[in-house]
């Protein structure tokens, strides 16, 4: 896929462009309003992520450019700015999500996946991963010929797992993705084992091979 | 007491006083007037009677004109009669009444004898004078003070008009709104600068406010910023092949202590944020459904905390911001799970008007003075110390009723909604 980051700060922006160049991805950078405003005239992205403080202008700003262009990139807003008001009329002005500074790489990884498994012409509702196929409308999982029945939340994790593979994830990304950040969960983070347990189970009994590997004080990883 | 009324009371006190005062001065001033005149027409005719002794050596009829009464007798050897003014009664034979006089009692020799003689005169007609004045300053006194309250009520009230305009706006004067005052032009300099002041003030309040905004969002941004760095670099950093598990338990240390950090950072911008009214997004809340939908949202960590919950919940609806109701449910409900003891139990009830979530835990009440205020823990707490004061905050915003209690072996936290009494 193809990612266009617009980040002022370069320490973050590096980060995420380490985190995200890897086979086949695209990741082009923006690190002012004039750059990522000339990138979006000439090119097209799967999905742009945004921040809305850049020195030189207002983030809005380029998603009302986008929509006056008639593009039809996904956006992701990245944002300090914990307002309501600012996710309303970002979401508003086009965007597809917006996701609150700080957050883990894991999480911008999976929500970035997503609006571009959305966004795609060809209707490519499926999450294929070696012998674990996810049908992402139907919500159903098989692995090979056989349907496993994964609750609401051992489905997320899966998603969020594929999204991610290859990285370690680390338990409180976990967490937040599952629970969102209303639930406190920092004395609870082993809580999450309950359900990797589960879906790993799950996944073993359809015949699948073990790809969640627990990664000792850190998280865990999935990866062939 | 109105300003008007508490004006108009001195005012009115103060005339009362001025006008009896100046009126009994008017009244013993036209009174010794009065009586001077008397005075000198009883030395006029005593003079007269002294000359025409003089002239014909002989006493004068004693005789009855009109208003004046002129009597002798004759005085003994050795009495002394002295010249003095007194006043006195006067018969008016025409009228045969009594009447208020003036006498002066005088004496003339008439060659051996000496005769004392008395010159009366009435002065009835001084003091019908005296009292027609008096009547007259008592009129205008009435006079006086009627129009004076009449100008108070009316004239006062139509010039205080502007100021009464001016309050009622101050009264419903609201920050978020962008209402300029309108105020009523008026020829009165000090409700001008009034009107003046207030102007400006409220635009320099707004002003302020407006920066302080600016300067949350900013504070926001300059301190998530290089959080979301360091947390990008540790999530950088795991991927790190050669990690070895001391290091992968280091790391995790430092992850919690930077996701409390960032949860501490939004707590104390969200607390700001409430205290300067900032969140506006009311709206009408069923808190009775929002609640069991929570209740389902904590199910697991109720189960994994093997907590026992009992729900009442009946119909309640709340006019707020449903972002704060989420927060102040989310705080309640974390709080009764975190200081909760293993197989526990939690009691919420929702009736008439009151929130009770009650929780089992330490069985020692906590201090309910101090349990509502920012970083106040027990040592055991894990949190941030900023839910209670964030709940609290929420409820002063909306008038809502915070209380804590303890009541072995549960401690009680009730939420009156006065709103709906």
């Amino acid at each position: 896929m193809k990612i266009l980051l617009v980040e002022d700060e370069a320490a973050l922006r590096d980060s995420i462009i380490a985190y995200f160049t890897e086979e086949g991805n695209i990741c082009e950078t923006a690190e002012n309003y004039a750059a990522a405003l000339t990138k979006i005239n000439i090119y097209n992205y799967d999905c742009i992520v945004l921040d809305l403080t850049l020195p030189d202008g207002d983030g809005m700003e380029i998603l009302r450019k986008l929509k006056q262009l008639h593009k039809t990139d996904g956006v992701l807003i990245i944002s300090a700015r914990h307002s309501l008001d600012d996710k309303l009329s970002g979401l508003n002005l086009g965007a597809d999500d917006y996701l609150v500074k700080p957050f883990h790489l894991s999480e911008l990884k999976a929500r970035v996946s997503a609006i571009v498994r959305r966004k795609s012409f060809d209707g490519n509702n499926l999450i294929v991963f070696q012998e674990i196929n996810i049908d992402t409308l139907a919500m159903r999982t098989t692995v090979g010929q056989n349907n496993i029945n994964l609750t609401k939340k051992e489905y997320d994790l899966l998603v969020y797992f594929i999204a991610n593979q290859r990285k370690v994830i680390t338990k409180s990304a976990l967490a937040e993705h599952l629970w969102g950040d209303e639930i406190d969960l920092s004395d609870h983070f082993d809580f999450i084992y309950t359900h990797i347990k589960n879906l790993r189970k799950k996944l073993l009994e359809a015949g699948c091979n073990d790809y969640i590997k627990s990664m000792y004080g850190v998280g865990y990883k999935f990866s062939s | 007491m109105k300003l008007a009324q508490k004006y108009n009371r001195v005012n009115l006190f103060t005339s009362l006083i001025i006008l009896v005062l100046s009126g009994a001065v008017y009244y013993f001033a036209i009174h010794y007037i009065l009586t001077n005149k008397l005075d000198n027409d009883l030395k006029i005719e005593e003079q007269e009677i002294l000359a025409s002794v003089h002239e014909y050596h002989k006493l004068p009829l004693p005789s009855d004109f009109k208003d004046q009464k002129v009597s002798y007798h004759e005085l003994k050897k050795g009495d002394t009669a002295d010249r003095s003014f007194s006043n006195t009664w006067y018969n008016n034979p025409e009228e045969k009444e009594t009447e208020p006089g003036r006498s002066l009692n005088t004496s003339v020799k008439l060659g051996e004898k000496e005769y004392a003689v008395t010159i009366t005169k009435s002065s009835l007609e001084a003091e019908d004078l005296v009292r027609l004045i008096f009547l007259i300053t008592l009129g205008i006194i009435v006079l006086l003070l009627i129009s004076l309250i009449a100008v108070n009520r009316f004239v006062l009230n139509s010039l205080w008009r502007p100021f009464y305009e001016i309050l009622k706006q101050l009264k419903a004067f609201n920050l978020a709104d962008k209402n300029e005052f309108s105020v009523q032009h008026t020829q009165v300099d000090e409700f001008q600068e009034l009107n003046q002041s207030v102007i400006s003030m409220s635009n320099r309040v707004r002003q302020d406010y407006k920066e302080l905004k600016t300067f949350t969002d900013n504070a926001s941004h300059e301190m998530m910023t290089p959080l979301a760095v360091i947390n990008s670099k540790l999530d950088t950093l795991i991927q790190t092949e050669a990690l070895t598990d001391k290091q992968g338990e280091l790391i995790e240390d430092v992850y919690l202590a930077v996701n409390k950090l960032s949860r501490l950072n939004q707590s104390l911008l969200l607390l700001a944020k409430i205290e300067n009214n900032l969140i506006k997004d009311e709206e009408d809340i069923a808190l009775d459904v929002l609640l069991a939908q929570k209740l389902r949202q904590f199910h697991e960590l109720f189960v994994a905390n093997e907590i026992e919950v009992e729900k009442q919940l009946e119909p309640q609806q709340l006019h707020m911001s449903k972002y704060l109701a989420d927060i102040l449910l989310n705080n309640l409900i974390n709080n009764a799970i975190r200081h909760n003891r293993q197989k526990g139990m939690i009691k919420i009830e929702l009736h008439a008007g009151e929130l009770t979530v009650s929780n089992t835990g330490l069985p020692k009440a906590l201090d309910s003075y101090h349990v509502f205020e920012r970083f106040y823990k027990e040592n055991s707490s894990e949190g941030t110390g900023l839910g209670l004061a964030i709940t609290q905050q929420i409820c002063n915003l909306y008038h809502y009723k915070l209380s804590y209690s303890y009541q072995e072996p549960h401690h009680i936290f009730t939420l009156k909604f006065y709103q709906d009494h």
